[in-house]
């Protein structure tokens, strides 16, 4: 059976045609589910395998990006987001939806309504658009599965991604294997160096899981590469699979068993 | 009720991103040495919530422990120097007041009635109060929308009672009286208020307020477009009037794509499977020079509305923004009275697209910036917008009788009252305090919501016909959409902002966000739900009535009642007279130059040719997945592409392609051969990405001071230029727009007049986006060639010739025959797969063409000039219509190009260096290093690196 895909939209939400693009390619039902819908209970999460919090600036990024759809998602449905964890199914946050699970406590510890780590104000202090590479780390991760120690190359494309947790939490999570991808320079080393590393992030942090591995976040984009000719340097490439694809054909390849 | 106040700030030790931009905008922009550190605290204020609940807010929405810090009641930072808080001022919309509440709301605290939200900024180091004072006037402050808090406010909710209706009794008026109520309000001649008053005498009673401002703004030229109907007499010869010029060059042309041409609010074009594609492009010149801002998002916001108004609603897929600035290291002494820095203009015109375009999640992926010093009073702030709907909804919807008229979006404010009438007038000294009204923020959030839930309307049938609250909100809207059956609605049904609006300011205001859709009756009910289900207010005003009357009520009394064919037909054709004389211009003496490296430099770090890749990476040009082909990239990714190509429809091969040109120095010579350069450019643009010549649409803007009969004569001679090329190349131009008000006059009665502007912009389709081509070199050893034809002798105008301190005679011409045919030549070999990369040669020339694409490719080039042509006409002659390409060097250009013109170039090489040979002589050998680095100067100097 294909898997089912909620992609959880609201006001300002505008990554989600091209994460549900992405999916569908790799085998998934995709409904697109605006945060009222599941207020108004027409829609439900259980019904769903995956769900992923796209890119955008929900609610324009008020107060904080992603914290008032944060909020709304932990007073409103904090015990939906709990069972939906708990059933082994899958969480991804993309952009947005990183800085939405950080603030909702989602990452790094399943934990609805405890903040540990944050995504502040990049360091160049605005908003940019660029291609970055990460090397895919050794993590729990599922939807990175079989991919470690490649190096991939996303879009990033965001104001506030400068990943940020206090030494004791970070140690923490890299003791723990939680780190799934890290900014690297052209030699594929981890990099603290503008722009390689786009935003400043500690330990050139760019992606997350939880300790069971369905949780993940990332600042970059793996849903706009997931076709050859969505690389700025596709006339220079051969035919190799689109670096993005991984992490939906493996969410789907697990969800499938669920 | 009292105001609970919370401060937030970044933990000491942390970056503070918002403070150290303010210290280095300080440390670069003004002469002030002293400043050490700047912190910034976010000011939230809450009215009707108690100290305990503003606790539980502050933990749970506004601060986070992780790296913040906060204080409810209490200041936050205490150690600085210097402490001042900016906020909105009362009446401007703060974006962020509704998503403090909604977030309250879920948190559980129904009780809050107002919320608000500011910065604090916290200056260390000596600091004179003047000293302070310059930084908070010319970076920190916009007095148009922004004041300094002195004092707490004691409330944040805004309210007023709104005046009554007033009648003006201009049946009795003198001219001098019809003068002075015309002046700083209406923006109309004498004549047009004579017009207006025998009207009203006819009908044998005076008019309301609403009538006589719905008359001023729809006959203002912004809505009306006198000039561009007028009847034109040059040098004593009638000739057609320019917006029937350009028409009948499109039904000339007869183009089998052109879906929908000047009738809609874009353009239309077909697209493949079943689907279309439209184009709009816009100025909103007069709001960005007083709130730059503010003027450029709401000019965003408004072309987007545009294109989802257009058939029964689109999807927006791209965005694009075209500049013209003074230069942004102006001195200070030079800036008239009355005007803002083009510096801080460029950055904050900048921020005002990036935040719209980025919100929306519009891909912001084709503009360019241009730099004049006579721009200093004005700046030229062009945006464009496009669109993809489905064919069998992509012909505008027409209303019919008994169909109701529903607004939707943003609640309706005191905004940009008399923005319509304003942007017609010549700037002047006062128009930034008099006329402050016309300018507010924008809230893309709003508009996104709408946009999606237009699109599902649609798909559901609910949408008889749409249209955007533009210029003249409420009454050009509906105005327009009723102008054949008449309209009547009920002024009082429209939500408001806030309470105080008198019937004629909620008719005419300009509040952003808001459309007018026509429903048909059945329909009511589900298209408000959809609407209230994803946060969209919907309320119905009205409906379209069949009797030809345009009516509006409020509170149960009549306010305005005129006939539909007086508001639209009333005003009669003008006759214009235009006079054209050739200008004489200064060649500058010939002259060797001997400095190539300092040459080649300035011609890269000219401002006009320059890099502008700081710009490009703070749109977010990769939403939506669809960028095939994207503004830069390269090896380092940054090298600029020609135009962009899209795939708007996710996993198939279909190309959109999307570019524009634009040279207003070329005007200053003759407007006829510098709009044919800014036609030929655009598309030359989209050519050389690999676009197919015979599929392309054009969109003009034609940006000019107040016609005089000079100007007239230039508009002439440009709007010739623009139906010549169209027919000849039969591409057809589907849209456009004119905004002549580029004068500004100072006190002491000098006047400036705005270079005239022509933008053209032109889209395409291409079956399969994998025959398309990018700029930068793929490999060394390959061949270059160069083809077209060049008028070597026109150098005026050229970069080469500014920086000598000449404009010139003779700017290049073309030879649209020998166009078609290498347009034609060059799609063919690119779609054969033959040409490796490609670039267009315009500003800065051959020159800067090859250093762009050696840039892209890591690789150097060597070239052979010619020995029968000068070396600088070879290398910065900017004829458009030419290109270099790079093919295999096993292919030649014999075979690849027989039938039009072309040279050998030469080869690229390993080696990253540009080298040219002349006559068996070398003229230079340049390391690309350097000339990338005099390339990216300009703008990382604007923009930070």
């Amino acid at each position: 059976m294909k898997p089912r895909v909620c992609i959880l939209r609201t006001d300002g939400t505008n990554c989600d045609q091209e994460a549900a693009y992405a999916f569908e390619k790799c085998g998934a039902v995709t409904e697109l589910v605006h945060v009222n819908q599941l207020r108004d209970r027409d829609v439900k999460l259980q019904d769903f395998q995956i769900m992923v919090i796209p890119g955008g600036f929900s609610y324009g990024d008020d107060v904080h990006s992603g914290k008032v759809l944060a909020v709304e998602l932990i007073s409103l449905f904090r015990e939906e987001l709990s069972d939906f964890v708990s059933r082994n199914k899958l969480v991804l946050g993309i952009c947005n939806g990183f800085q939405v699970l950080v603030r909702t406590g989602l990452l790094p510890d399943a934990d609805p309504g405890k903040i540990k780590v944050t995504l502040m104000d990049n360091d160049s202090g605005r908003f940019e658009c660029r291609w970055v590479n990460m090397r895919v780390q050794k993590s729990p991760c599922v939807f990175t599965e079989g991919m470690e120690g490649a190096t991939v190359s996303y879009q990033a494309a965001h104001g506030e991604g400068k990943f940020f947790a206090e030494p004791d939490v970070l140690k923490d999570l890299e003791a723990r294997g939680l780190v799934v991808l890290r900014y690297v320079d052209r030699f594929g080393s981890e990099t603290m160096s503008y722009p390689q590393n786009p935003n400043g992030s500690l330990n050139a942090i760019a992606g997350l899981c939880d300790p069971s591995g369905r949780i993940f976040g990332l600042m970059p984009h793996p849903e706009r590469y997931v076709d050859h000719t969505q690389h700025p340097l596709w006339r220079r490439k051969n035919g190799a699979d689109p670096d993005g694809l991984f992490v939906f054909k493996n969410a789907v390849r697990y969800a499938a068993n669920i | 009720m009292s105001i609970q106040e919370i401060r937030v700030c970044i933990k000491p030790g942390l970056p503070d991103a918002r403070g150290e931009e303010v210290l280095a905008e300080v440390r670069s922009a003004l002469p002030i040495a002293t400043l050490e550190q700047v912190r910034t605290a976010k000011v939230y204020r809450f009215e009707g919530i108690s100290p305990e609940e503003a606790g539980t807010l502050a933990e749970n929405l506004l601060a986070e422990s992780v790296f913040q810090t906060y204080t409810v009641n209490q200041p936050i930072i205490t150690d600085a120097d210097w402490l001042i808080e900016v906020a909105y001022k009362p009446g401007v919309m703060n974006p962020e007041a509704a998503s403090l509440v909604k977030a309250a709301g879920d948190l559980g605290l129904n009780t809050l009635t107002a919320a608000d939200s500011s910065w604090e900024y916290a200056f260390y180091g000596r600091l004179s109060t003047n000293e302070l004072d310059l930084i908070t006037r010319r970076l920190l402050v916009n007095d148009t929308v922004q004041h300094i808090v002195t004092r707490p406010p004691e409330t944040l909710v805004i309210s007023g009672e709104s005046n009554p209706t007033r009648i003006i009794p201009i049946r009795e008026m003198d001219d001098g009286e019809l003068l002075a109520l015309s002046k700083d309000r209406l923006f109309l001649s004498l004549e047009e208020m004579r017009l207006i008053q025998q009207y009203f005498r006819d009908t044998g009673r005076d008019p309301t307020d609403c009538e006589i401002e719905i008359l001023a703004q729809t006959w203002s030229e912004h809505c009306v477009h006198k000039t561009f109907k007028a009847r034109v007499v040059v040098n004593g010869v009638e000739k057609k009037p320019f917006l029937k010029r350009l028409q009948e060059a499109t039904e000339q042309i007869n183009h089998p794509l052109v879906l929908s041409a000047f009738v809609d609010n874009s353009g239309v074009m077909d697209f493949y499977d079943g689907w279309a594609v439209c184009g709009k492009v816009e100025t909103h010149n007069s709001p960005s020079a007083i709130e730059p801002y503010g003027g450029a998002a709401t000019g965003s916001g408004g072309v987007f509305r545009d294109v989802m108004g257009t058939g029964q609603g689109a999807k927006v897929i791209a965005s694009t923004d075209m500049f013209c600035f003074g230069p942004p290291d102006l001195p200070w002494e030079d800036i008239p009275p009355g005007c803002l820095h083009p510096r801080y203009l460029l950055r904050r015109v900048v921020a005002g697209v990036r935040d719209y375009g980025n919100r929306m999640g519009i891909p912001t992926n084709n503009g360019s910036l241009h730099f004049h010093r006579d721009f200093r009073a004005k700046p030229t702030v062009i945006v464009g917008s496009y669109g993809l709907l489905p064919r069998d909804k992509a012909t505008k919807g027409e209303p019919r009788e008994g169909d109701l008229i529903i607004a939707i979006g943003g609640r309706t404010g005191r905004d940009g009252i008399h923005g319509a009438t304003f942007s017609s007038a010549a700037m002047t000294e006062r128009t930034i305090s008099v006329n402050a009204q016309a300018v507010q923020i924008g809230h893309p959030i709003e508009e996104k919501r709408m946009h999606d839930v237009i699109l599902m309307a649609r798909d559901e049938g609910l949408i008889q016909a749409i249209t955007d609250c533009g210029a003249g909100g409420f009454a050009s809207a509906v105005g327009e959409m009723g102008a054949d059956i008449g309209a009547l609605i009920a002024l009082d049904r429209v939500p408001l902002k806030y309470s105080g609006l008198a019937p004629w300011e909620i008719l005419l205001s300009e509040s952003q966000e808001r459309m007018v859709v026509a429903v048909a009756p059945q329909h009511e009910r589900e298209f408000i739900d959809l609407c209230t289900r994803y946060n969209v207010e919907a309320t119905v005003l009205g409906t379209f009535t069949g009797d030809g009357r345009f009516r509006a009520m409020f509170d149960g009394r009549k306010v305005m009642d005129l006939g539909m064919d007086f508001l639209h037909d009333g005003l009669p054709q003008r006759v214009m007279p235009a006079r054209w004389e050739p200008k004489a211009q200064a060649e500058p003496p010939s002259a060797v130059v001997d400095d190539w490296m300092g040459m080649f430099s300035g011609v890269l770090g000219h401002l006009n040719v320059c890099s502008k890749e700081p710009i490009v990476r703070v749109y977010d040009h990769g939403v939506q997945g669809s960028n095939a082909l994207p503004p830069f990239n390269g090896v380092d990714g940054d090298a600029p592409n020609d135009s962009a190509v899209l795939t708007p429809l996710l996993g198939k091969p279909y190309g959109m392609v999307i570019g524009h040109g634009l040279n207003p120095v070329l005007n200053r010579i003759d407007p006829y051969w510098g709009t044919l350069w800014a036609a030929t450019e655009a598309v030359s643009n989209l050519v050389a990405v690999g676009a197919n010549p015979d599929e392309i649409m054009l969109i003009d803007n034609f940006i000019w001071p107040v016609p005089d009969e000079e100007m007239m004569g230039a508009l002439d001679r440009a709007v010739d230029a623009c139906t010549d090329f169209s027919v000849r190349m039969g591409m057809p131009f589907i849209s456009g727009k004119d905004s002549l008000s580029s004068t500004y006059r100072t006190s002491d009665g000098q006047v400036i007049q705005i270079p005239p502007v022509v933008c053209v912009s032109a889209f395409g389709r291409i079956a399969d986006v994998r025959r398309t081509v990018s700029s930068d070199f793929k490999g060394a050893g390959t061949r270059l060639l160069l083809l077209g034809q060049r008028d070597l002798a026109g150098m005026g105008g050229s970069t080469f010739y500014d920086l000598l301190g000449y404009l010139g005679q003779r700017s290049p011409q073309v030879d649209l025959d020998v166009l078609r045919r290498v347009f034609a030549a060059l799609y063919r070999q690119i779609q054969a797969g033959r040409v490796l990369s490609c670039h267009d040669i315009s500003e800065g020339g051959l020159g800067a063409a090859l250093a762009e694409m050696s840039f892209g490719g890591a690789v150097g080039a060597k070239i052979a000039i010619p020995s029968d042509v000068l070396p600088e006409q070879f290398l910065f002659n900017e004829t458009p219509g030419c290109f270099v390409l790079e093919v295999d060097s096993a292919l030649r250009g014999d075979d690849l190009f027989p039938e039009v013109p072309w040279l050998e170039l030469g080869q690229t090489t390993p080696r990253p260096v540009l080298n040219a040979v002349s006559g068996g002589r070398e003229l230079f050998n340049i390391a690309l290093a350097d000339l990338k680095q005099s390339w990216q100067k300009p703008m990382n100097g604007v923009f930070g690196e």
